[in-house]
């Protein structure tokens, strides 16, 4: 029984591959015309030796039992003649087929050969400015994409290790240090157990923004009515004391935004924003933070003055643990990750952000929930659930 | 033995700071790059504890600096990346040695006094002189068999003066390698120490004045 079977598995069907399909298409087709041109000339050939009018029957007799004869030869050498061209026909269309499907050979295998690891490598199809290349051309495209987006996830990985561990280590070294120390006195142990608890806050931020990132990333799970204007306010009335502590005047209009989301991402997105205006800011500087309603959509605009933001940096502000050259050293709050999780909160509503850094420094950041809206819009009118 | 630590992370700064002068080292610390290569321009330090990821200059560059100019100071690395490629693309830019975070502490201490003793000369684990011994690893001093019970500074001077072999140290050079910034720096502190220092050792004297303020141990 197992033998029938690898038998039956040995003598499979080759498989049907697009070069055997091409070579049996342009052989097939090669053959019908053939064997109809063939046809038709033999067909006519026949006719014009069989009717011969006008020949005494002796002589028409014999010239019958010849062209018989003849009939035979030229039929053996229209087998002949086919079965050549059948073959030539099937032989030259896998060739052609094989020339062809190069291309597509090289694209399968260099595509196999790429992986997260090499993603660095491109297929890079030359030749005639075809298909095959136009297709060659949307893979390469499609393999940068990949690096790109790899190549970040790998700098967040990293970075986010970077900042995972630093506390850690801090806090080990922290305990060692004090446990190793044969004076420790009851303040050395005070002021370590007071650092401990800065550290463990610090992570503990940390982690938070992390989840608030992955959380936003992942998109809008329960969404709702909302109005920028009721947790604008609330984030601000959180903030004052701090940015009274560090001189900062915060300016307020409040005017009615109505839009659609989840509301404790949008006030991810508003705290992040405020506490990066009141974070980077200058002695004495200000933030001003309006809601308010444009052209049907809900619109909330923070400014703050502060150190001024070359255009080029602006893009940077939006990556993951990165700051502006102006902080110094890795400044106890603020993990460079608020920037990041506005445009991934903003990325989840389909909001538009807007950022300019005016050249008197500071920043201006726009976003504008106009697809919340029009979804809001939508909803309203039945078309989606 | 002077040592300047490079990390950002103020708390984890300050505290291998503290710990590494309780070793008896002289410690500065610095939080970014660019005040770290200030400090090698005008100080001459044995070990750099550098962290990898730095504001303002990268370690990668304060590195780099340090190898192109054939700074003596060895250079301990620290970083958050533990990857195999991260160590040995931190050791390709001539790091003496790589530590990942989190680390323990003692081990810190056990790389940075290795990588001292690779100074040039190389410097044994244990020095001796006349009938002093010293143990740098475990803190012990002895003379003629009698545990000296002795201060960080006292400790670290006298280490200072049995490495130099015999050799002259000039009362700047032990300023240099055995005070740090947060000492107030007085040529008088050499002097009390050393005082202290003698009496300790007892009799007879072992540490010598060379003439224009400097002493040596053990010398011909």
């Amino acid at each position: 029984m197992d033998r029938l079977r690898s038998a039956m598995t040995r003598f499979r069907l080759p498989r049907r591959t697009l070069r055997l399909q091409l070579t049996l298409l342009y052989g097939g087709v090669l053959v019908v015309l053939l064997v109809a041109v063939l046809g038709i000339w033999g067909l006519l050939y026949g006719t014009s030796s069989k009717a011969a009018p006008g020949t005494p029957a002796s002589a028409a007799l014999n010239a019958q039992a010849q062209a018989a004869g003849n009939g035979h030869h030229v039929d053996i050498l229209f087998a002949l003649v086919l079965a050549v061209a059948v073959v030539l026909a099937l032989a030259i269309g896998w060739l052609i087929a094989g020339r062809l499907l190069r291309a597509l050979r090289t694209i399968t295998s260099t595509a196999k050969d790429i992986s997260a690891s090499n993603l660095h490598e491109r297929l890079n199809i030359e030749g005639p400015d075809d298909e095959l290349k136009d297709l060659g051309g949307t893979l390469d495209d499609l393999f940068a994409r990949l690096e790109a987006a790899f190549e970040s996830q790998r700098r967040f990985v990293a970075n986010a290790s970077h900042e995972l561990r630093t506390p850690l280590t801090a806090e080990r070294s922290l305990l060692q240090v004090t446990l190793s120390d044969p004076n420790a006195s009851v303040d050395t142990w005070r002021s370590t157990g007071e650092e401990l608890l800065t550290l463990g806050e610090m992570q503990e931020r940390l982690i938070e923004a992390l989840l608030t990132l992955a959380r936003s990333e992942r998109g809008i799970e329960r969404q709702g009515p909302l109005d920028l204007a009721v947790i604008a306010e609330k984030v601000v009335q959180a903030r004052r004391g701090e940015a009274e502590r560090r001189g900062i005047r915060i300016g307020t209009t409040f005017a009615a935004a109505s839009a659609v989301g989840d509301p404790g991402l949008v006030e991810s997105l508003i705290a992040n924003l405020v506490d990066n205006a009141i974070r980077h800011n200058v002695e004495n500087g200000q933030v001003e933070i309006v809601t308010g309603t444009r052209s049907g959509s809900a619109v909330l605009s923070v400014v703050n003055s502060g150190p001024s933001v070359p255009p080029e940096d602006v893009e940077r502000l939006f990556e993951p643990f990165r700051t502006a050259g102006a902080d110094r050293t890795r400044s106890q709050d603020g993990q460079g990750l608020g920037l990041s999780i506005v445009r991934a909160v903003a990325d989840a509503h389909g909001a538009i952000l807007e950022v300019t850094p005016p050249p008197e420094g500071g920043l201006q950041i726009e976003v504008d929930f106009r697809l919340a809206d029009r979804k809001a819009e939508k909803r309203a009118a039945g078309l989606i659930t | 033995m002077r040592v300047l630590v490079v990390e950002d992370f103020e708390i984890l700064a300050r505290t291998i700071g503290t710990g590494l002068r309780r070793e008896g080292m002289a410690v500065d610390v610095v939080l970014d790059g660019r005040d770290a290569l200030e400090h090698l321009a005008v100080t001459r330090y044995d070990v750099v504890v550098l962290d990898r990821d730095l504001p303002e200059v990268s370690g990668d560059e304060v590195c780099r600096r340090l190898v192109a100019e054939h700074s003596p100071a060895r250079i301990l690395m620290l970083t958050a990346a533990g990857a195999v490629e991260e160590r040995v693309g931190g050791l390709g830019l001539g790091a003496d040695d790589y530590l990942a975070k989190p680390f323990d502490f003692a081990e810190l201490v056990a790389r940075v006094r290795a990588l001292a003793r690779r100074s040039t000369p190389p410097v044994p684990p244990t020095l001796a002189g006349a009938d002093v011994s010293l143990d740098p690893a475990r803190r012990t001093a002895s003379r003629a068999g009698r545990r000296l019970d002795l201060s960080p500074k006292e400790f670290a001077v006298l280490e200072c003066l049995l490495a130099a072999a015999g050799t002259v140290v000039s009362s700047e050079e032990l300023l240099e390698r055995v005070w740090d910034e947060e000492a107030d720096p007085f040529t008088t502190a050499v002097k009390t120490t050393i005082r202290r220092l003698r009496a300790k050792l007892g009799e007879p004297p072992v540490i010598e004045t060379v003439r224009e303020g400097g002493y040596r141990i053990g010398g011909a």
